[in-house]
């Protein structure tokens, strides 16, 4: 997946090969370009799971559909199928076994999409937009999961249309991340809860929040032997914060960092803060990337507790982030966000995805 | 740190920048619990260890508390209820121990003067980087939010933003975008200032959430703090309910937005309702036990812009609006709404600083602050101002009922109404 120059997307990519003559800074890393990438901006990525062969890439955006693309070894992105919702999709993920797609959307309803029949019937149901959707695949029950803005986690057995248990949110759900048997729920007003999923999904405890403002995203990892142990947590203060659910020395173990501001350590001037947009684990290494609203995305080691590598900025800023089931590959978005308003909405500018070799680079520090 | 001896005596002159340790805990519940009645009388009779230092320790305890117990009613609702709540459950915890040397005051003070100074950085910061508004914000983390700030996250303003596109109504939109981004603008302008009265509303704030065991998610749970577990349970049911009224406005919000029943067709409100909804939750709680005299600072805010133009003019309805009835429930929808119409109606600027300001310079020290307890002899006011007769021991009842106070034997609580002579 190493090519250089085949970016079989929009024409804009061959110019790009003489780099510093064009001011076009769309694809400053010069990444893969995903083909014909959504209208509107990108909201969620979501990459196949391994059961299933080969890298298939889904894509939800506010231009009110979600798109599917088989990625190759060699780089190349084949547009497969679309489907639509009648609102902004939010949220996407994979079923387990790899042949059904959900999709969580502003029209308050979230889709199973069967791949194999290009078929979309609505499973769930909420009184407000549904911001997140994961599939929870448990020994003994299977459900998806939905967290929407009416402060509500439903989890739906997707064959009936009512929900197998409806469990309360102190707010309106802002993010989640499912790793059987936890999962993590973040919501407005900074809450954060904690669930077990083991039997039957219950709260497990709720935290307080070590970050001062809004939360934007969670994503959660696991230990050495493959359990989930903790999460990281990201506000739109350009801020992370990695916590343990049970660590042997919680002042020292968890800890916050920096990351998607501007002008490093110079105090003179006044930093621009950006808002983490997407936080995700490689599944092989356990380093974690972050994307912000500053158009850079960013590599960690949270165990050395080093930065591996920030890109140069994107023109535009980086809404979504996810890696494929096996690390090698790293797929971002570069869309608008509205992290400035709609002021600096412009429909016309183009939405990228794009594709990243991520064996080598995400390769965690020696400690020494 | 040593204890100042000088202080104990009554007679340091170092005052606040005593190197030494200026104990005060009894001091400071007491000063805040008996400010609504003359400054002198009290304090020297009121207890013998506290009469060695009352003259060093009226400064500071009542620079503080003075502004604080005017700005207790014409503050922004929150603070004001929050107020009430944290003196109340402090007081009696002070008038239970008898112990002035309870807490550790200059470690407090210290503490205290960091969390400022960390929330004018902060602010600072906020304002500087470019970083999102709509934002909730705690000065430290774990602990709760502070109020004034809303959480809005940018996918909630953009579905705002599609929504109001396809019914041709941007121009709504961009009302309401400017009208929060004004809020947000004078709220952290408040707390970059910091008078005296914001900050005792943010100490309270701060404080009421490092007292409770379960996280502090916004306005509704702090209260669960200062009432106790009962609290919680009618916390959530009142936050659910203002959060309702926030998120159900069709009908308050008519005017504004064109019929998007969505969530930002609340948010809005939003920026005026949070310092309605925690009115609301907080106000919902506290009638229950009685102590409106906040939240029926809260009422008048948000009672008069629905009833007819923001500011002034809603200061006639005071006693009305008290009118201690069905409270909670039913009252509640007539904040939620009057916090709307107040939000979007009257003009933007004057409702949003009415709302976001704290030291209630928009209500002025005058009239509010000293006709509240005259006017409000209603029993429903009784536990902020007042305590009860049945909550009295026999021993306080006497001593109110006795001419002078006797040293050693002076009541922690406030009179009962009754006994007055006002």
């Amino acid at each position: 997946m190493s090519l250089f120059g085949t970016t079989s997307g929009f024409g804009t990519g061959g110019s790009s090969m003489f780099g510093s003559t064009t001011t076009d800074n769309h694809n400053p890393m010069k990444d893969i370009e995903v083909t014909s990438s959504p209208d509107d901006s990108i909201g969620c990525l979501s990459f196949s799971p391994p059961t299933l062969p080969g890298n298939f890439l889904i894509a939800g955006s506010w231009a009110n559909d979600v798109r599917c693309w088989e990625v190759q070894d060699s780089g190349q992105t084949i547009p497969k199928a679309q489907q639509m919702h009648t609102g902004p999709v939010l949220d996407v993920c994979w079923s387990d076994d790899g042949s059904k797609v959900f999709t969580a959307s502003c029209d308050k309803t979230a889709k199973m999409w069967d791949l194999n029949s290009n078929q979309a019937i609505q499973i769930a149901q909420h009184d407000a937009p549904v911001k997140t959707i994961h599939w929870i695949k448990a020994p003994n029950y299977s459900c998806v999961m939905t967290g929407s803005w009416d402060k509500t986690l439903k989890f739906w057995d997707t064959r009936s249309s009512n929900p197998m248990m409806v469990l309360q949110l102190p707010e309106r759900c802002y993010c989640a991340d499912v790793i059987y048997p936890m999962a993590v729920v973040a919501t407005a007003e900074r809450g954060l809860i904690v669930y077990q999923l083991e039997n039957q999904p219950s709260e497990f405890r709720r935290i307080e929040s070590p970050l001062k403002h809004q939360h934007r995203c969670v994503a959660i990892f696991k230990d050495k032997q493959n359990k989930p142990t903790g999460f990281a947590l990201g506000s739109i203060e350009g801020r992370v914060a990695i916590h343990y659910i049970n660590p042997p020395n919680p002042a020292k173990d968890n800890f916050t960092f920096k990351c998607h501001r501007s002008n490093g350590t110079n105090t003179s001037a006044p930093q621009d803060i950006y808002a983490v947009n997407g936080i995700a684990f490689h599944p092989v290494h356990g380093t974690l990337a972050t994307v912000g609203s500053d158009g850079r995305f960013s590599f960690w080691d949270k165990d050395a507790r080093t930065k591996l590598k920030t890109s140069e900025q994107l023109d535009q800023p980086i809404s979504a982030c996810c890696f494929n089931h096996n690390g090698n590959i790293f797929a971002y978005a570069s869309s608008y966000d509205w992290s400035k308003g709609h002021e600096f909405y412009n429909p016309q500018k183009k939405n990228y995805i794009f594709l990243r070799n991520a064996a080598e680079e995400l390769k965690p520090r020696n400690k020494k | 740190m040593t204890i100042c001896q000088f202080f104990l005596q009554g007679r340091c002159r170092f005052g606040d920048r005593c190197w030494n340790e200026h104990p005060r805990a009894g001091g400071a519940g007491g000063g805040r619990q008996q400010q609504q009645q003359p400054s002198g009388s009290n304090r020297r009779g009121w207890n013998n260890t506290s009469q060695r230092y009352s003259n060093v320790i009226q400064p500071s305890s009542f620079s503080k508390s003075a502004p604080w117990r005017g700005s207790r009613d014409q503050e922004k609702p929150s603070f004001g209820s929050f107020d009430s709540g944290a003196s109340t459950s402090r007081n009696r915890g002070f008038g239970l121990s008898q112990n002035p040397f309870a807490s550790p005051s200059s470690d407090e003070q210290k503490d205290e003067k960091k969390l400022l100074e960390g929330i004018v950085k902060d602010m600072e910061v906020w304002e500087s980087s470019g970083q999102w508004m709509f934002s909730a914000y705690s000065p430290v983390k774990k602990k709760p939010n502070i109020s004034g700030f809303t959480d809005i996250s940018p996918e909630e303003l953009r579905l705002e933003y599609h929504n109001f596109l396809t019914s041709n109504n941007l121009q709504s939109y961009l009302n309401s975008i400017q009208q929060l981004i004004n809020q947000w603008r004078n709220r952290v302008n408040e707390l970059k200032s910091l008078n005296t009265s914001t900050k005792i509303a943010l100490l309270s704030d701060v404080k009421d959430g490092v007292n409770q065991t379960a996280p502090a998610f916004g306005f509704g749970s702090r209260q669960a703090v200062t009432f106790g577990s009962p609290g919680f349970p009618m916390n959530n049911n009142s936050s659910d309910n203002a959060q309702n009224f926030s998120f159900k406005p069709s009908s308050g919000f008519a005017t504004a937005l064109a019929g998007s029943p969505s969530v930002f067709g609340s948010a809005p409100a939003f920026g005026a309702a949070p310092s309605a909804s925690s009115a609301i939750t907080t106000s919902a709680p506290t009638f229950g036990r009685g102590k409106p005299e906040i939240t029926s600072a809260a009422s008048f805010s948000f009672k008069s812009p629905a009833a007819s133009g923001f500011g002034s003019s809603g200061f006639s309805g005071l006693p009305a609006s008290m009118a201690a009835g069905p409270v909670g429930a039913p009252v509640a929808p007539a904040f939620g709404s009057g916090s709307s119409v107040a939000g979007f109606g009257s003009p933007g600027s004057h409702s949003l600083t009415a709302f976001s300001k704290s030291s209630g310079d928009t209500f002025g020290n005058s009239s509010i602050s000293t006709s509240l307890p005259v006017s409000n002899g209603s029993t429903t006011t009784d536990n902020v101002l007042f305590t009860p007769k049945d909550q009295l021991t026999a021993e306080e009842l006497e001593q109110f009922q006795s001419k002078k106070f006797t040293l050693g034997k002076i009541p922690l609580k406030p009179p009962p109404v009754e006994l007055l002579n006002i």
